[in-house]
């Protein structure tokens, strides 16, 4: 079916391409058979390996095209081609039927194709309306005008319903907000082809939704939107098409009404899925962490984590759902000794450890895997082995008495890239070299090589593509078995109730509702997240 | 192999800095219609006699054992993120307080010499610490207080020496300290000079030398191979990441300061004990703002750190053999400031290129990792296999 | 972005640090003039600033210019490395390319050259402004100046000229040199007029030279004098000086020079015209004197030689012709104190 799609698609593509070719520039650009964009053939070496090999893509105009892939599938590299950031080796790029080539994203803008990255390039302390200016100001006798700025950003604003604000100070706007700011900084520029690359990572359920509301306002303006993506369900609610790119190669088309998202993802790794389901039972009675009455009082004075109790057993997966912002991050920042309680108790086994430093902590059986890796797991700049030991410098195999045994690191680096899968040239690697999946799964491999008593795993498979994703699902349930302990906080829904025994959900800092995930549906759990269920009616 | 490419990227930024200093110093010789080639000339021609060549390694050698110790003390806090813009004070008033104490007592020589320099030690910091208090618990950057401190030090420095610590009568234009007895001079080492066959030169080789590369092989063993040293560096690659590895943000903070304070008080002991044996108003100034360039060219490790200390001290000799051929001073000047400017654009360029470097080897890993074979790739722009996969 | 803020904030001070000031370097002056001493060998070894610093480097030099155009011979100059690090050096590289005599020129150089002169018995050394006596070195001569002397004649040109019966002292560094700079000033001034107010300031204290080259600091100070009713500032404070001058011009008041004949060394008219007279400290006469001696063989060692009125190491300057009205007055105190009818203190009363 899918085959027949992409089939009946690429052939068609073909066709109309020799016919457009005799016309090519010419003097018809309402001509409806030429692509907005069209990529044939492209191949992008870098020294000693291929980034993309023989690409073939073909966006019409006005729709919405997804290219899904897995972290280190070459994505990037075809992006950073179409916008002039690098020159493909072979292959051609066309717009509207016109063979071009960039030299710079200058000229990609000026063909007007647009990039929305996924981390924002805003300036804080501007407002929205010098954000989306800058580098292109309106300018009287010289000066910005900051008039006729704002007059085009709220044309583009209700042409689009992007509902911005040009006088508010980006620092104060929530995180949809400023892929909004970003996506109007784009067009402000005379965009028609906009690129978002995984513009859905950073937000939650709701803004998602937002998202896609203004793509199909882009949309039915006639513009054209290509967005980057490995969340296979939100490509399939947005996508008029999607291109599967493995390997660096893409493997085809696939038409989203019609392709389930098991064998998007199929196509996507070239192999069988796993889920994240774990259904029998694995809890013990020994209680290996207790959180009680646990109080943070964030900086203005507002408690972030609000008198929570908690219980994790051996053998358990305890699940923290709820919206970011909720208090989530202040709690396990709470457990793990870095930041300080207003009140409560933390108990790890028999002990109370309260009072205890976060080294001390993690000596004692805490295992953590942060949210933020690249601001708290890893040292970006240092090599692998270096972040092997990150957390454990302390302890065996890392230390011998005050030094460091470097040979024992290096030769334990080995084994936990080797268990672990982390693709890397060798433990000497620099970790800022890694994809988002390799060093998570390094993260990953080495917290658990410690054995901890609990885990803390906040966002374990966040920016990961499906196949880490599934072998760190695979370890987190190796571990439960064994008998670990797991706070897991996740903003995946299906993670959530997939792998967790019980469910608590936080509101305002507060545990709202425990839920007993066997037979809860995403839906439901949203609907406490978000307070619209209250826990009486669910529990 | 593997050296070489570890080394490789640690030797660039240095090499590269030198080179693009070398051109554009030559391009302002050039517009100042001074000879280049000559200048170089010049500068390498260390004397026609033995003796003359040992007495131009001999000041070379002197003169980059301070600059050694200051950008020591200046890397040890870079390494985690500290910016300690204080050495300078910390080592005025080490020096002045080590040259008191080492005057007011008599002791056995090696023991008087091991109080000096404890006491230089201890006031570095002291000093330094001052710095780490401020920043631990009022949250003062370092950089602001270590300046000012700089001011309170350079201060109090003048006033001990004008004060209690005066040893010379009124009247004489120097003043200086009690001079500190023989006992707790560092003696030269113009004997193994001459054990290796060398001349021996009328300059004295600073004994403090052997002092100075003990302390700059501890720190490279401290930083590479101690569990310290991992939460140093740590902290100063992110500084979020290592309190989350359990690493006390705060006392990692003090006990940084304090070991580079430690090493700042050492910087003006080899001329302090080697030979002016007294601190005195016209005491080598300036040190510790070279230390931060040093140190930089040396990109905060040890042994760069020495080689850049070596490049700096040549640079200083020749400034002598220049000037008597005629050449303006400011050539020096001129290539020194160059370098250091270079140092900071190089720096950036050999982090990027390793950056690049590094990403490129690990997508060959991947890519030779677990790939199917090129005959198993799928043939360009066809979805047959996806088609296959997704239907069977 | 922290970082690389403050890697160039790093660049930027070790800039600072290396960069010296000197302004010129040596360019070496062969004039093969008449005289007999082809041979000559002169070297220089200057204070920190170098020479171009139109004060005492340049009077050294302008000395040995002179010397070397009446016998013939060679000069190699040299200025030390920014901290002055390496003063022995520069002495002892002099004497190892064969200069006879070396000149150091400042008192920085006081302990240095007395150990150099003992490892060079053979070459003869010269000090401006530091004691030979005592040393133990018979082959070095201390080039002293009665700078006293010449300051009791500013200080009676200040008093003469005063309209406000109040004057200023502005001091570089609180040490002894610059302490009989201030004795003699006073006393000339309250020999003159007995009730006159003489405000005096040291811009940095002992042990801190930093006051020798803060013009901004010598601004402030003179400031504070011109508005506390002063109207003529003498300054004895190197490079600190101009700020006097400065502050002088936008008071619309008087200065006066220290050194060399400041009136020609300032080369803005704003400045000149502020610049009354100056106290000459005649390193050039006392240089050269000290070369013909050593030309005709009797330098004598191990001594000083010290540079009064009576024998014009020191004086006022007349440039401008700001003091051509009162020269009767001053040249009487000269008199008087060549005569020894006065005798000028060399510390200041309190």
């Amino acid at each position: 079916m899918l085959g027949r799609a992409s089939r009946g698609r690429t052939g068609r593509g073909r066709s109309t391409l020799a016919e457009t070719g005799a016309i090519g520039a010419g003097a018809n650009p309402g001509e409806t058979a030429a692509y907005a964009v069209e990529l044939k053939g492209i191949t992008k070496r870098f020294p000693g390996v291929v980034a993309n090999r023989d690409i073939e893509l073909r966006v019409r105009r006005g729709e919405v095209h997804a290219i899904v892939g897995e972290n280190g599938a070459g994505k990037s590299t075809l992006m950073k081609t179409l916008y002039g950031m690098h020159r493909p080796d072979e292959g051609t790029i066309s717009l509207d039927g016109r063979e071009v080539h960039f030299r710079s994203p200058a000229d990609a803008i000026a063909a007007g194709i647009g990039m929305v990255h996924q981390h924002f390039m805003l300036a804080d302390n501007f407002t929205v309306l010098e954000n989306i200016v800058l580098g292109s100001e309106p300018t009287r006798g010289g000066r910005l005008d900051r008039s006729e700025g704002r007059r085009r950003i709220l044309e583009i604003s209700d042409r689009y319903a992007l509902g911005l604000e040009p006088d508010v100070l980006v620092e104060d706007l929530g995180v949809g907000d400023r892929q909004r700011v970003e996506i109007a900084k784009v067009l402000y520029r005379g965009a028609t082809t906009l690129i978002l690359d995984e513009p859905t990572a950073v937000l939650v359920p709701q803004e998602v939704d937002e998202l896609f509301g203004n793509l199909a306002e882009l949309k039915r303006e006639g513009l054209t939107v290509i967005f980057i993506s490995h969340k296979l369900d939100e490509v399939r609610k947005v996508a008029d098409a999607i291109t599967v790119i493995r390997r660096g190669t893409t493997v085809g088309e696939a038409d989203p009404k019609t392709t389930t998202v098991r064998e998007l993802a199929e196509m996507m790794v070239g192999s069988e899925l796993p889920s994240p389901e774990t259904r029998t039972s694995t809890v013990r009675d020994t209680v290996v962490l207790e959180v009680r009455d646990l109080t943070v009082t964030a900086l203005g004075g507002r408690a972030a984590v609000d008198d929570v109790s908690l219980v994790v057993r051996e053998g358990e997966v305890v699940g923290i759902a709820g919206v970011e912002g909720n208090g989530q991050a202040e709690l396990v920042d709470a457990i793990m000794g870095l930041r300080p309680l207003t009140s409560g108790s933390i108990r790890l086994g028999d002990e109370d450890i309260t009072s205890w430093n976060t080294r001390t902590r993690r000596e004692a059986g805490l295992g953590f895997i942060p949210e933020d890796r690249h601001r708290q797991g890893m040292l970006l700049d240092a090599t692998l082995w270096e972040n092997r030991i990150l957390g454990h410098q302390t302890r065996p195999p890392a230390a011998k008495g005050w030094f460091i045994d470097r040979k024992a690191a290096r030769a334990d680096t080995e084994r936990v890239m080797k268990e672990y899968d982390v693709r890397a040239p060798g433990p000497d690697t620099l970790a800022v070299a890694l994809s988002g999946g390799n060093q998570q799964k390094l993260i990953v491999g080495r917290e658990m090589s410690s054995s901890p008593r609990l885990l803390i795993a906040a966002h374990p498979t966040r920016g990961v593509d499906v196949g880490a994703q599934a072998a760190i699902w695979g370890l987190l349930k190796d571990a439960r078995a064994e008998g670990m302990g797991i706070l897991l906080i996740s903003a995946d829904l299906d993670e959530l109730i997939g792998l967790s025994d019980t469910l608590q959900v936080m509101l305002r800092g507060r545990l709202v509702a425990t839920l007993d995930p066997t037979n809860l549906t995403p839906e439901e759990l949203g609907g406490h997240m978000t307070g619209a269920r209250t826990s009486a009616g669910a529990a | 192999m593997n050296a070489l490419r570890r080394l490789g990227p640690a030797l660039f930024a240095p090499v590269l800095a030198v080179v693009v200093a070398v051109v554009i110093s030559s391009v302002v010789m050039a517009a100042l219609h001074v000879n280049p080639l000559r200048v170089f000339e010049v500068m390498f021609d260390f004397g026609d006699t033995p003796s003359q060549q040992v007495t131009a390694l001999v000041v070379i050698v002197n003169r980059a054992i301070p600059l050694f110790l200051a950008g020591l003390a200046v890397a040890v806090a870079f390494r985690m993120g500290l910016f300690n813009i204080g050495v300078e004070g910390q080592y005025r008033l080490a020096t002045i307080m080590a040259a008191a104490a080492g005057a007011a007592v008599s002791l056995p020589a090696p023991l008087h010499v091991v109080l000096i320099v404890v006491v230089a030690m201890l006031v570095g910091a002291l000093w330094a610490g001052i710095v780490a208090v401020l920043k631990v618990t009022r949250g003062v950057s370092e950089v602001i207080s270590s300046i000012m401190l700089n001011f309170v030090a350079l201060g109090l420095a003048s006033y001990f020496l004008t004060g209690p610590f005066r040893g010379t009568a009124a009247g004489t234009q120097i003043v200086s300290t009690k001079e500190v007895p023989e006992s707790g001079w560092v003696p030269s080492l113009n004997g193994i000079l001459g054990a290796l066959g060398l001349a021996n030169p009328p300059r004295q080789l600073y004994g403090f030398l052997v002092i100075a590369l003990v302390a700059g092989v501890g720190v490279a063993i401290l930083l590479n191979r101690t569990r310290f040293g991992f939460d140093l560096r740590a902290s100063g690659l992110s500084a979020s990441a290592a309190v989350a590895s359990g690493v006390d943000a705060r006392g990692m903070v003090v006990k940084t300061m304090l070991l580079s304070g430690g090493i700042a008080g050492l910087i003006g002991l080899p001329d302090l004990l080697g030979s002016t044996h007294a601190y005195t108003t016209n005491f080598t100034a300036g040190l510790g703002f070279l230390g931060i360039a040093v140190s930089l060219l040396g990109r905060n490790r040890p042994g760069g750190i020495a080689l850049a200390a070596l490049l700096f001290a040549f640079l200083d000799r020749s400034l002598v053999p220049l000037q008597i051929a005629d050449f303006p001073a400011s050539v020096v000047t001129i290539f020194q400031g160059t370098i250091v400017l270079a140092v900071v654009i190089a720096n950036e360029v050999a982090r990027r290129v390793t950056r690049r470097a590094a990403e490129r080897g690990t997508a060959e890993a991947t890519e030779a990792g677990p790939t199917p074979g090129p005959g198993l790739t799928p043939p360009p722009g066809g979805s047959t296999d996806a088609r296959q996969e997704v239907q069977a | 972005m922290m970082k690389a803020a403050a890697l160039l904030l790093a660049g930027s001070m070790a800039l600072a640090a290396c960069a010296s000031d000197e302004k010129s370097g040596g360019t070496a002056s062969e004039s093969s003039a008449s005289g007999g001493g082809k041979d000559l060998k002169i070297g220089l070894a200057y204070d920190t600033g170098g020479r171009g610093d139109r004060s005492f480097n340049d009077s050294a030099y302008a000395g040995v210019e002179a010397a070397i155009k009446e016998h013939g011979g060679k000069l190699s100059e040299l200025s030390p490395n920014a901290d002055a690090s390496n003063r022995a050096d520069l002495l002892t590289q002099l004497a190892d390319q064969g200069y006879n005599p070396i000149i150091a020129v400042g008192f920085a150089y006081g302990q240095d050259v007395v150990t150099v002169a003992k490892q060079y018995p053979d070459v003869d050394f010269a000090i401006v402004d530091s004691s030979a006596e005592g040393q133990g070195a018979d082959n070095l001569t201390g080039l002293l100046f009665a700078e006293n002397e010449g300051s009791f004649l500013a200080g009676v040109a200040a008093a003469l000229k005063t309209e406000t019966n109040h004057i200023g002292f502005v001091g570089g560094v609180d040490t002894e040199l610059i302490h009989k700079f201030e004795a003699g000033y006073v006393a000339g001034a309250t020999a003159v007029k007995p009730d006159i107010t003489v405000d005096r300031q040291y811009i940095s204290p002992e042990g801190d030279f930093s006051g020798f080259n803060d013009p901004a600091k010598g601004k402030i100070v003179a400031q504070g004098m011109f508005d506390a009713g002063a109207d003529i500032v003498y300054h004895a404070a190197g490079g600190s000086g101009l700020g006097v001058f400065q502050a002088a011009a936008a008071a619309g008041k008087r200065a006066i020079g220290v050194d060399s004949d400041q009136y020609q060394t300032v080369d803005d008219p704003a400045l000149q015209a502020v610049i009354m007279t100056s106290m000459l400290k005649r390193v050039d006469n006392a240089v050269q004197a000290y070369i013909d001696s050593f030309v005709d063989g009797s330098v004598k060692g191990g001594s000083d030689v010290i540079n009064d009125l009576s024998t014009d190491g020191v004086g006022l300057a007349t440039s401008g012709g700001f003091i051509d009205d009162i020269k009767s007055d001053i040249d009487e105190y000269k008199q008087k104190i060549v005569d020894g009818e006065i005798t000028v203190p060399t510390e200041p009363t309190k």
